[in-house]
């Protein structure tokens, strides 16, 4: 199961890469194997503000069906519309082509909640 | 008991092989308080075959029907011809005795029947997708008024007067436990003005709900509303209650509808005192998985040949659960391979047959029509009110039509009490011949 | 293999999509009527296009859907253990009087004197469910079972809400419930809160009173549940939540293991759905038509939907308005034809026989898990009523899950049975053999589910894996459907 270095995971499974005041969302590895073969992904609309925690989207497989949960607070300022088209993404590619949304983070963020890579290991070996 | 195949020595058998004694021993999880005594329960005896066709005949004799009667009655069901092939279809074991098709190798026939109705719902409706059916169309406008509210995620609900009330009672009924407006516009009895609807429309409303052809049979043109309803970026439902008009007329796809929901009873399924009928339920493709109802897609199977299945099932309740677009779950499936067989059958041809005879049997109707009953003006397809004198000669009219064996039509208050009672509700269909429509206003002539 | 199975390979037929009859649609079939066209003043409104429906001759029709319905596996073909479905015989004699034209051809707005034959059949009916389930009233407006927990939940609101409970809006679920359950809740505005089965599969009652507060409008529960086991504790867990000011709803898809034995009417619910296409054997069609009459004891008679068929002095009539009813659910009666069909089914039992569709069926059910418990994981031991769960735990080990064990019951000539429902077991497999099945077949049933058994423990797994190879198509790309929907036929 890949868990990249660069990238901050939750415990619901979402990875958020934070570059300066924009943050990127996706779902890990783990999350794209235990849905399956995704087949839909529901965007939310750019300029959206999320709580942190709040759900923003949905990943949809054959038979299962998942909110996705904002790991840190923000503005939506662009979403993967590839996906529209290729929701495959995310099981080919969960940390790259596969990101779901980008956000302008919130000033009033506290992200004390998210787990560093080695925290999110031993998080799923539990 | 001649259903089921176990005989007592079978039944024995199969005790003995788990250990147990008798009968009692398989239901030892159920405290004994409950049991009933066998042959107390206030149950009739048992009939044999022979005297369950002696009661239901005796009980279908009991009763008048389309058949041996004239019948002009409409108001969301109809007297449509039903060819035979139709029942053939419906009564092969295969169709008749299967499940949802949850297995879909062993229910090709099923899924393709149903591909095949969906395309040809969305071809007569002018809509882009179909499902695979709703219970009728009360209920398939309700869904229709919960979808526009996902879609949307507005919650004000805008229903024109002319809806049939029936379908406008449902929808509030499922709306009414819901946050937002409910709003039913008054457009008085035979109303046919769209601005009184559209003024209703603002920027919190998510659907607004027309009948075409209207409860009173009125056809007229929908374009202003689906102006009306880009402005305010809401959805525009378009309900009918016989589909057998769009064999002829403009379909709502024609006048730009998001939503258009209603019966399919005319597409080879009988009356049957009410059900079961057909609900159908279109859309624009980009709605799709806010759909209620089971579909079928197409696919390949594992050596590349094409195939179907059920399909967007993340839409449904069980696996959305309480976010499930509907919670419907059995449907109409047989009555949509009823359906589908009665297209088959008919062709585009054979359904605007149906469509001009119907229409022409009530333009007929209406040229006959003595000077002191007067039918509503303007384009109709194949239902219309007559409003008489009075009360009491409509009555009159209808008591002396009973007495041939007519049924003349649906007194306009038993769907709305408000309405005086002097209208009457009549319809036609490709049954109704020359010599019916002149037994119909000999009996006017003669209650006159 | 000693074992005969009654699938082979026979003469089977590719067919094309109507759509693909490729040539001009024939001279179409004659029809009645006015022979006319439309007047005049529709000729503004005319399609400017035909919709583009084929049109075959009769013959072409009757054999492309022949050879459709022999595609699929219906009751009629053979044995169809699904559980929570009730698949069993549908007398043929049942489809004769539905279709006798004094109860096929009757308007539904015809005069009420003009119908009294049917209004007769349908109140003779609702008595029989009333007495049937053990309850004071019966609704037959409900188009389907789904659609009669929606009823029942206005009614359980709008009891509560007669009560000045309005805030109650707390539903409690087991997580075995069916998925109706939680969305129907939704929409009666209230929410759900799901209870975690006991170790036994069964309401944990101190799990139960955990959840019990001034919140919970209702509990909803299937007894037998959907494990197929009887909730023991059912008259406490009716007692608790009335104490806590709750009602308790009864989906009735499992009434099967209990007709004519014991009520649940008499159990302490409050109100109970049933599905006349599984326990009053009305033909599933593909998916429908079903019904799904709702019963009802004293607490929420008052608020029963509308229209109501009642009887006074031999005469039928149709009550249209009640101020305590929840309204109108359906632009009908209800689903008559559905309702024929179950007051014939009933008429053949009758009091001296209707007992035996329980026992029969719940003979059946612990027939065949007696004679599989020893080669499946069983995840619940002890009796169990007209259905059985196994798992496929064992077979995990050889690599085979359930869904090859469903598959490869296709090639032995067996629909499958249940698979992964209910979701409190990993790999659940639900067997619900019926009434109507004879000793013989369910031998043969449980002989091909042995044999897979034995090819897992073998290792001997390909023909699992490849399931199924006699059907007319193999497994099917659900993930390919859902990706890219195509829905409509496009040329």
């Amino acid at each position: 199961m890949s868990v990249p270095t660069d990238l901050r995971y939750t415990k619901e499974h979402e990875w958020v890469r934070i570059e300066g005041d924009t943050a990127t969302f996706g779902i890990s590895d783990h999350a794209q194997e235990a849905l399956g073969d995704i087949v839909f992904v529901e965007l939310p609309e750019v300029g959206r503000s999320i709580d942190a925690g709040e759900a923003y989207g949905v990943v949809e497989s054959v038979k299962a069906v998942s909110d996705v949960y904002a790991p840190v607070a923000g503005e939506v300022i662009e979403i993967n519309e590839t996906l529209e088209s290729e929701a495959d993404l995310v099981n080919s590619d969960p940390y790259g082509a596969g990101w779901i949304i980008k956000v302008k983070i919130s000033d009033n963020n506290a992200d004390t909640d998210l787990m560093n890579p080695s925290e999110y290991e031993s998080f799923l070996d539990e | 008991m001649r259903y089921l195949p176990h005989t007592q020595n079978d039944r024995q058998t199969m005790l003995d092989s788990m250990g147990m004694q008798d009968m009692s021993a398989l239901f030892a999880d159920v405290p004994s308080e409950f049991y009933l005594k066998e042959g107390e329960i206030g149950l009739p005896d048992a009939l044999s075959e022979a005297g369950i066709v002696k009661k239901f005949i005796n009980a279908a004799e009991k009763n008048r029907n389309a058949i041996n009667t004239r019948c002009f009655l409409g108001g969301g069901t109809y007297y449509h011809f039903v060819p035979a092939v139709v029942d053939y279809v419906i009564s092969r074991g295969e169709f008749l005795t299967a499940y949802t098709p949850y297995q879909p190798e062993i229910a090709q026939g099923t899924l393709q029947a149903l591909f095949e109705y969906q395309t040809m719902i969305a071809r007569l409706t002018g809509m882009e997708v179909s499902n695979a059916s709703m219970y009728e169309a009360a209920t398939a406008t309700a869904e229709a008024a919960l979808m526009a509210r996902r879609v949307t995620r507005k919650t004000r609900t805008v229903i024109a007067g002319s809806v049939n009330p029936r379908y406008r009672a449902v929808t509030q009924n499922y709306l009414s436990r819901l946050e937002g407006d409910y709003v039913e516009v008054d457009m008085g009895i035979l109303g046919t003005d769209l601005s009184k609807v559209i003024a209703e429309i603002d920027d919190t409303t998510a659907s607004v709900i027309v009948q075409y052809p209207d409860f009173y049979g009125s056809v007229y043109d929908l374009v202003p509303l689906r102006e009306a309803c880009d402005a305010h970026k809401c959805l525009m439902v378009v309900a009918f209650s016989d589909v057998s008009a769009f064999g002829l007329i403009e379909a709502p796809g024609a006048y730009g509808a998001d939503i258009a929901v209603g019966s399919g009873q005319a597409l080879g399924i009988p009356m049957a005192f009410g059900g079961p009928h057909l609900g159908v339920f279109a859309c624009k493709q980009k709605y799709l998985r806010q759909m209620p109802g089971r579909v079928c897609g197409l696919t390949k199977d594992a050596d590349g040949k094409r195939g179907f299945v059920l399909t967007l099932s993340t839409r449904e309740q069980h696996i959305r659960r309480e976010k499930a677009t509907s919670n419907i779950c059995t449907n109409q499936g047989l009555m949509c391979t009823a359906a589908a067989t009665y297209m088959a059958l008919m062709g585009d041809e054979g359904l605007k047959t149906v469509a001009n005879h119907s229409a022409a049997a009530l333009d007929l109707l209406i040229s006959k029509l003595p000077s002191h009953v007067v039918a509503a003006s303007g384009a109709h397809y194949n239902e219309t009110v007559l409003t008489f004198e009075s009360g009491k000669k409509r009555d009159a009219f209808i008591a002396e039509a009973r007495k041939q064996d007519i049924f003349a039509g649906i007194p306009l208050e038993k769907f709305d009490k408000t309405i005086e009672a002097k209208h009457l509700l009549v319809a036609t269909t490709e049954m109704i011949e020359e010599d019916d429509v002149n037994a119909l206003i000999a009996a006017m002539e003669v209650a006159s | 293999m000693s074992q005969q199975y009654s699938s082979v390979s026979g003469m089977q037929h590719e067919e094309p999509l109507l759509f693909e009859h490729a040539h001009e649609a024939p001279e179409s079939i004659s029809l009645p009527g006015v022979q006319a066209d439309a007047p005049s003043s529709l000729d503004a409104f005319k399609r400017k296009k035909a919709a583009n429906i084929p049109g075959l001759s009769e013959p072409e029709t009757v054999r492309h859907f022949v050879r459709l319905s022999q595609w699929n596996h219906g009751i009629e073909t053979g044995f169809y253990p699904l559980g929570s479905c009730t698949m069993k015989y549908n007398p043929r004699v049942n489809e004769q009087i539905a279709r006798l034209p004094g109860l096929a051809h009757v308007h539904p707005d015809q005069p009420e004197d003009s119908v009294q034959g049917i209004l007769g059949l349908l109140h003779e009916l609702q008595g029989w469910l009333a007495e049937i389930a053990g309850f004071k009233d019966v609704t037959l407006q409900p188009a389907a079972g789904a659609h009669g927990e929606l009823a029942g939940l206005m009614m359980i609101r709008k009891c509560l809400d007669a009560r000045g409970e309005e805030n109650r809006k707390k539903v409690l679920v087991p997580d075995s419930a069916h998925g109706t359950n939680p969305a129907s809740a939704a929409l009666c505005g209230m929410y759900t809160v799901e209870i975690k089965s006991g170790a036994d599969g069964r309401i944990d009652l101190e799990e139960l009173k955990k959840h019990l507060d001034g919140d919970v409008a209702a509990l909803m529960m299937t007894n037998p549940n959907t494990a197929g086991t009887f909730e023991t504790d059912i008259k406490e867990i009716c007692q608790l939540v009335h104490d806590a000011g709750g009602l308790v709803y009864g989906d009735g898809a499992n009434l099967n293991a209990l007709v004519g034995v014991a009520r649940p009417g008499d159990m302490g619910l409050d109100c109970l759905h049933i599905n006349v296409h599984k326990t009053f054997s009305t033909p599933h069609g593909g998916g429908g038509p079903g019904a799904g009459p709702v019963a009802v004891n004293d607490t929420l008679k008052p608020f029963l939907p509308v229209p109501r068929i009642v009887e006074n002095a031999g005469v039928y009539a149709i009550e249209t308005e009640d101020e305590q009813s929840i309204g109108t659910i359906l632009s009908t009666l209800g689903q008559t034809g559905v309702y024929m069909r179950a007051n014939a089914y009933i008429s053949a039992f009758g009091k001296q026989h209707i007992h035996k569709i329980a026992q029969d069926a719940v003979l059946n059910a612990n027939y065949v898990l007696s004679r599989l418990k020893d080669k499946y994981h069983v995840p619940f031991e002890g009796l169990c009523k007209h259905e059985c769960l196994l798992t496929d735990e064992w077979q995990n080990k050889h690599g085979v899950k359930t869904l090859d064990i469903a598959k490869r019951l296709i090639d032995l000539g067996f629909h499958p049975m249940t698979v992964y429902f209910p979701l409190i077991v990993h790999g659940a497999m639900l067997i619900e053999p019926t009434e109507t099945e004879s000793k013989d077949t369910l031998d043969a049933f449980c002989d091909a589910m042995l044999e897979i058994a034995a090819q897992c423990e073998a290792g001997d797994t390909q023909a699992l894996h490849d399931a199924p190879l006699k059907p007319i198509r193999r497994r099917l790309d659900e993930t390919q459907a859902a990706r890219k929907p195509v829905l409509v036929w496009s040329e």
